[in-house]
């Protein structure tokens, strides 16, 4: 037990201590910073695919829809930034649960297609926008987030704001999925027959779910937006979704360290097949192969196996 | 005083396929009453009807549980009024703890204090369940899963407690715990009303029965008396 907060307090400080470590490598910090972005993106999808069991291809729809939405309130009605991103969060939850209540009649493949369909929607509403709003294809810049005056234009300022991000974000996952709610969700995956008959209504959580999860990778997607300042729809498509996906299933679903682990890891092996880009799709179709054959529980089941082994033989 | 259960002239129909005809029965409080039958004499049917798990669109009549007609209500709201049924094949949750399990169970109540209390007490009725506690539902035998499911239902704190086919699939040492242990149920106050198509056991525990038929009641007595009657004996326990 001691061992255990003793290397929880090492982490915090090697995490605030990065920026320190990468001075000269702004690089690093760049990717960090992404990091932090990924990782609550796809702890968005997990609370949907992983805790309930809901699979959902369109979820670089609500990256978009947090990412334009911040970036247009900004633009057009010259909101604060931080406020706009907020405001695009809970846009993009109320039409989370739009979608989610027809959708949550759906299962397994049917879902998917829905949720496909969804994203292509999104996407083509962005690329050949009403009025051309949106920069269609050539997309448009914008500004940094801006805490009451204090700008986050620096990478490293913002590893510090993502970093918090993360945290809180982590916090409410975690609390969520340890309390009543949560233990409906997974009643749900595991069997929605049984989880009726607990008295748990079965549409109301899948709605719940799919909206909580489009405001985790909304707000991901507006910290994206003003981390680069500048989008256009080629990081929408729905190669975003499969990314999403690939990195999830490649962590490990149903955790909280699961989704961390799989955005540094993907992220990671994204920068570092550069070179190789334009066979991406291919690398990811590949890796989800190899996790779904070889490690269905990700990085995060792999390790946690390992534990529970040392813990039975001792 | 009302029955806790009455059932008027219920009707089910799967498309133009009426399965269940005119059924009439009661549970007064403090009971168990079985509903025996051979296979596809709509015994089921009749008791997911009842707990709203059937399409509502083929339900016909009445179902007065605690004076409120639930006839319409969806099946999660009719277990948060107080009646909980233990499904058919059990359909515990297979990849959470045994604990996890009966929270659960424990969803629509509000007083967790409670709940642990009882949770203590679903552990005293089923030791096997305290040994297994942090186990996965799906690594539990047969028998242990139907006392999960019971324990899972019990601690939603239901009025009438309704278990379809308990001994399914259980070895008869464990079909004998399975039914001591719902004897012991009714002794805390609890209202039981079960399905069960082993009809010596069903008649050796409850207090009244009803035997279905093609989707009818043929008969209805209580469990002595079922038991001695010369036609029961003939077609449901086997005797000559």
């Amino acid at each position: 037990m001691k061992l255990k907060s003793v290397s929880k307090i090492l982490l915090a400080v090697l995490l605030l201590l990065v920026p320190l470590l990468f001075r000269n490598f702004n690089y690093g910090i760049l990717i960090c910073g992404f990091i932090g972005i990924y990782i609550i993106a796809i702890s968005g999808l997990d609370l949907v695919f992983g805790y309930c069991g809901q699979i959902s291809m369109g979820h670089a729809a609500f990256f978009a829809i947090g990412a334009y939405g911040s970036a247009l309130l900004h633009k057009y009605l010259h909101l604060p930034i931080l406020l706009t991103m907020v405001i695009a969060a809970v846009i993009a939850t109320l039409i989370g649960a739009l979608l989610a209540y027809p959708a949550s009649k759906l299962v397994f493949h049917f879902l998917s297609l829905a949720t496909v369909a969804f994203g292509e929607i999104v996407y083509q509403l962005v690329a050949q926008s009403p009025g051309g709003i949106t920069g269609n294809f050539t997309g448009f810049y914008t500004d940094s987030i801006n805490l009451l005056g204090f700008k986050i234009s620096t990478n490293t300022r913002f590893y510090y704001f993502a970093l918090v991000c993360v945290c809180g974000f982590l916090l409410m996952k975690h609390r969520l999925v340890k309390s009543k709610e949560g233990r409906a969700f997974l009643a749900i995956r595991e069997n929605s027959h049984a989880a009726d008959g607990m008295g748990i209504d079965v549409k109301r959580y899948k709605i719940i779910a799919f909206a909580t999860s489009a405001f985790y990778t909304a707000f991901a997607g507006s910290m994206y937006a003003h981390y680069v300042r500048f989008i256009s729809p080629e990081t929408f498509s729905n190669r975003q979704s499969v990314m999403f996906l690939t990195m999830l299933l490649f962590g490990g679903t149903a955790s909280l360290s699961g989704p961390i682990m799989g955005a540094a890891a993907v992220l990671l092996l994204n920068e570092g097949l550069r070179f190789a880009e334009r066979y991406q799709m291919l690398i990811y179709g590949f890796m989800l192969l190899v996790v779904i054959l070889l490690m269905p529980g990700g990085i995060y089941g792999i390790i946690k196996k390992r534990i529970d082994k040392r813990r039975v033989v001792s | 005083m009302a029955p806790l259960l009455e059932v008027k002239n219920l009707n089910y129909s799967y498309g133009n396929i009426l399965v269940v005809k005119d059924v009439n029965l009661y549970i007064n409080e403090g009971e168990i009453v079985t509903l025996i039958g051979a296979n596809g004499a709509g015994k089921t049917t009749t008791l997911r009807t009842i707990s709203g798990l059937t399409d509502a669109s083929g339900v016909k009549g009445e179902i007065i549980f605690n004076g409120k007609n639930i006839q319409k209500m969806p099946g999660n709201k009719i277990t948060s009024l107080g009646l909980c049924q233990v499904l058919e094949g059990r359909h515990i949750f297979s990849k959470l703890t045994v604990r996890e399990n009966l929270l659960v169970g424990a969803y629509t109540r509000k007083d967790m204090d409670n709940v642990k209390k009882e949770l203590e007490e679903i552990y005293t009725l089923f030791p096997r369940l305290r040994e297994r506690m942090e186990q996965l539902g799906g690594t539990l035998s047969g028998g242990e899963q139907q006392m999960l499911a019971i324990g899972r239902a019990l601690l939603g704190k239901p009025k009438l407690l309704l278990l379809d086919e308990p001994s399914l699939g259980l070895a008869p040492l464990v079909i004998r715990e399975i039914f001591e242990a719902i004897v012991r149920i009714r002794n805390t106050g609890m209202t039981i009303m079960f399905v069960e198509q082993n009809s010596k056991i069903a008649l050796e525990t409850a207090d009244r029965g009803y035997v279905v038929q093609n989707g009818q009641i043929v008969m209805e007595d209580t469990c002595k008396n079922l038991a001695s009657n010369e036609e029961v004996k003939k077609a449901y326990l086997g005797e000559d």
